[in-house]
């Protein structure tokens, strides 16, 4: 596990410092998908200031959604930058030169890249929870809880399209577009939805866990809440971990030739 | 009285005007074909296009459930769901311009095009109809599909209807404009992708996707749409379900305008642009 966590830091160091090469270009993008966020907070603010109560809404439980949804999305793009991109590591053969190193294969693909913008989604979350929620300490913690929570969710989703290309050859656009859905669902007040779509969020595309339970949770904090979401987390980390290395199995080598630095 | 050598001097030019848009007639045709190769890709984006159609039903709906009365400004929720599925449409149905535009500016593909016996600028612009025409036919297909299952008919009138192809003309036009200048930019910066990602957000709140225009307070709402954002998807898709012949006079004025500003600035860039670029021969 420390090895993992070791060798998850120096990717992670390494990754930035390549991605500060174009300095410009990574600040950039951070502040501009932080001006992103915050243009979607602008909606909601007009949104709310309309209709102050929706289901029992009120725009700090929307704000509270963006932060925690931003920063778990941004945090898993972040560390885990290849997990959009890995159904085309699998169509293209990439995969070759990672098979052959004795790091274990899903972490070693999935580290293996940063994605600048997703850190604006970090800072954002961050910022938005800090200044427009004002949090007590514990409020503060559990935020924090909720983020790597919702990342490995993210991630486990991503990880779980992205194993469709050992099965469906190129999967990517459906992987990108099933994505988009996950995130377009998670982004938007839960009471909203009723019927099959609500049926549909708890359930094909967990949005209603990246929306529902952290807003419950930080209105009302309760253990059972709280364990069924880390629960829930762990099961999908399972699951995803599961189906892609069952896909490995059916995985054929692209005779590629390459370097893999670190 | 007019020569023979000045008859046979205006025929020749009519002619190579002629032939001049008939390459980019082909190009457009081209682009039109090849997105149809990549059909089963735009069907793909069309998932999203639905799950954004179920979330504004299902949020209009709770809106209009909460309050007591059947309008929000003017609009009941037949018009809104309806206007909705206009701006998203236009707004789902962009290429990604800019980032082939960069592509070929970072590889150094701009000075193969650039020696083509065409127009740089106008051959991107048939290019990217083609592609647009083919996406915006998709999305127009599922998104008028779904309203009309979750809705019933749109409320068009004959004018709406007629001023329709117009104004999404203009309004994919300014898009090509926008998006063209952003792709320019990497001859100055290091990566353009952000530049869009802003534009695409700005289009997003003040053009009126999530919400019509009207319904934002005021100042705000009259500031948005005297914007150049509005131009894009506000104003086309009200003109498009609630036809008036004044506010069409408008958004005719406010297009042509956006169109003239943006077409001067694209060729301001393009200009200091073309003279970045070395060739070297080998």
């Amino acid at each position: 596990m420390r090895r993992s966590l070791r060798f998850l830091g120096g990717y992670l160091s390494a990754n930035l410092q390549a991605a500060m090469e174009y300095r410009a270009g990574f600040w950039s993008q951070l502040v501009s998908m932080m001006l992103n966020d915050g243009l979607w907070m602008a909606f909601w603010w007009l949104y709310f200031r309309r209709y102050p109560v929706v289901h029992g809404w009120v725009v700090n439980d929307i704000i509270v959604l963006w932060a925690v949804a931003a920063g778990g999305f941004g945090l898993a793009a972040g560390v885990f930058g290849k997990a959009p991109r890995l159904a085309r590591v699998i169509t293209t053969g990439s995969l070759d030169s990672y098979l052959t190193l004795p790091k274990n294969v899903l972490l070693h693909v999935l580290v293996s890249a940063t994605d600048a913008s997703a850190w604006g989604d970090l800072a954002f979350g961050l910022v938005a929870f800090c200044v427009l929620i004002h949090p007590a300490l514990f409020d503060l913690f559990l935020f924090l809880g909720l983020v790597v929570l919702i990342a490995v969710i993210f991630t486990a989703f991503l990880v779980l399209l992205g194993s469709l290309a050992f099965w469906l050859g190129n999967s990517e656009g459906l992987a990108q577009q099933l994505m988009g859905a996950l995130i377009s669902f998670s982004t938007y007040p839960t009471p909203v939805f009723h019927g099959a779509v609500k049926l549909l969020l708890f359930t094909l595309i967990p949005a209603g866990f990246i929306s529902y339970f952290p807003v419950e949770l930080l209105r009302d904090f309760r253990w059972p809440l709280f364990g069924g979401l880390v629960v829930f987390a762990i099961g999908m980390a399972g699951l995803a971990w599961f189906v892609f290395y069952r896909g490995l199995r059916r995985y054929e080598s692209g005779n590629r030739l390459g370097a893999q630095a670190l | 009285m007019t020569s023979g050598s000045a008859i046979t001097h205006k025929a020749r030019r009519g002619l190579g005007r002629l032939r001049n848009a008939g390459k980019y007639w082909a190009v457009f045709r081209m682009s039109v074909a090849s997105s149809f190769a990549y059909l089963a890709e735009i069907a793909f984006r069309a998932l999203v296009l639905v799950a954004l159609m179920v979330i504004f039903v299902q949020l209009w709906q709770t809106t209009y459930s909460a309050q007591s009365g059947a309008l929000l400004g003017d609009f009941t929720l037949r018009d809104i769901i309806w206007y909705l599925a206009l701006v998203e449409t236009l707004a789902t149905s962009v290429p990604p311009l800019n980032r082939r535009i960069d592509g070929e500016v970072r590889s150094g593909d701009l000075a193969y095009l650039l020696g083509r016996p065409c127009g740089y600028v106008l051959y991107q612009y048939a290019q990217y109809l083609g592609e647009r025409v083919v996406r915006l036919a998709m999305a127009a297909l599922v998104a008028s599909t779904l309203a009309l299952l979750f809705v019933g008919p749109p409320p068009l009138s004959f004018w709406g209807l007629l001023a329709a192809s117009l104004v999404f003309f203009l309004s994919i036009s300014i898009d090509f404009g926008a998006l063209f200048a952003i792709g320019l930019m990497a001859f100055w910066t290091e990566e353009t992708e952000s530049f869009a990602l802003i534009y695409s957000r700005l289009v997003l709140v003040l053009g009126g996707v999530l919400v019509p225009l009207e319904l934002f307070p005021e100042p705000l709402g009259s500031i948005a749409r005297a914007l150049p954002f509005a131009a894009l998807l506000y104003g086309p898709a009200r003109t498009v379900i609630k036809f008036d012949l004044g506010q069409f006079g408008a958004l005719l004025l406010q297009q042509g305008l956006t169109l003239l500003v943006l077409g001067l600035l694209v060729a301001g860039v393009y200009h200091l642009a073309v003279r970045r670029v070395n060739i070297n021969g080998g």
